[in-house]
């Protein structure tokens, strides 16, 4: 398991502050996610009507975590701050980009992405920790490298997230897809990755 | 504090940075199709072969889970099963 050194801002202040991203999801991970952030998800659904409830509310990150575990094709993070779990993704490279101009080229699915509750809005205001979405992003974008892929990644995206996957990583909108429960596909090419690096260094 | 943000992308995805070389023997026929695909996906032949390696994981896994692989063919929605070794 590799640790990369990374850099969130407090939601509060702005003040940058240092963070782990793991490439694996670990049992001390997933025992994070279950004592922590599973009861802040639950008794928020509970609080809040269902039309309130996130996208995202009913992913069991222990099934996900398990069901991928072991392939090579599949790829797993965690993103750790002060001892606190901030988010996870899984990511699988054996897709196929749909974009004119780079179809059929292979690039890297993310299949889920989520980031804690105390880093969303609708749950803290502040947030705890900003940037952990753009963090994840980034490792997506170098998992696509490393197989070969150049950047290039995609996925389907939740409604609540369409703009930050298209207005703050400049994604591209294929539209609907009917495969996929008629979530939005988003697409990121070579050049659209490298321009995402680049912004990222950035001051 | 300042950030050293330019850190921020020395984020590693590489599990196991240790790597193990082989040689790999082809028929010049493999070795055409090899560079065939490799061509068509953008990718190194290396790249290629570790795709193919990671693919037929993925295939083998499903299979040893009970699960079947089929291809459909877009227009006519004709199924048929891909049988696996």
């Amino acid at each position: 398991m590799n640790e990369s050194i990374v850099w969130l801002r407090e939601g509060a202040t702005g003040n940058p502050v240092q963070a782990s991203l793991f490439d694996e999801i670990t049992d001390d991970h997933l025992l994070l996610w279950s004592t922590t952030w599973s009861p802040e998800m639950r008794r928020y659904v509970a609080a809040n009507a269902p039309t309130d409830r996130p996208e995202d509310s009913h992913w069991n990150w222990r099934i996900k975590s398990f069901s991928s575990s072991g392939l090579l094709s599949c790829h797993s993070f965690s993103l750790v701050c002060n001892g606190e779990l901030q988010a996870l993704m899984i990511a699988r490279d054996l897709a196929s980009a749909k974009l004119p101009g780079q179809f059929g080229q292979p690039l890297v699915h993310l299949e889920f992405v989520a980031t804690a509750p105390w880093n969303r809005p609708e749950f803290h205001q502040p947030v705890r920790y900003k940037g952990c979405g753009r963090i994840l992003i980034l490792a997506a974008i170098e998992v696509s490298r490393a197989c070969g892929g150049k950047g290039r990644i995609g996925l389907h995206s939740l409604p609540a997230a369409e703009d930050f996957y298209e207005q703050k990583c400049g994604m591209t909108l294929l539209g609907a897809d009917a495969a996929h429960q008629n979530l939005s596909y988003f697409e990121m090419t070579e050049t659209q990755a490298d321009q995402f690096r680049r912004n990222q260094m950035k001051p | 504090m300042i950030a050293p943000v330019e850190r921020e992308l020395s984020v590693s995805v590489v599990s196991d940075p240790l790597k193990k070389t082989m040689t790999l023997n082809l028929t010049v026929r493999e070795m055409a199709v090899l560079e065939e695909l490799a061509a068509k996906k953008d990718l190194s032949k290396t790249a290629t072969m570790r795709l193919a390696l990671r693919l037929l994981q993925a295939v083998d896994a499903k299979v040893q889970m009970g699960q079947k692989l089929y291809v459909e063919d877009e227009r006519t929605k004709d199924k048929s099963e891909l049988v696996l070794l």
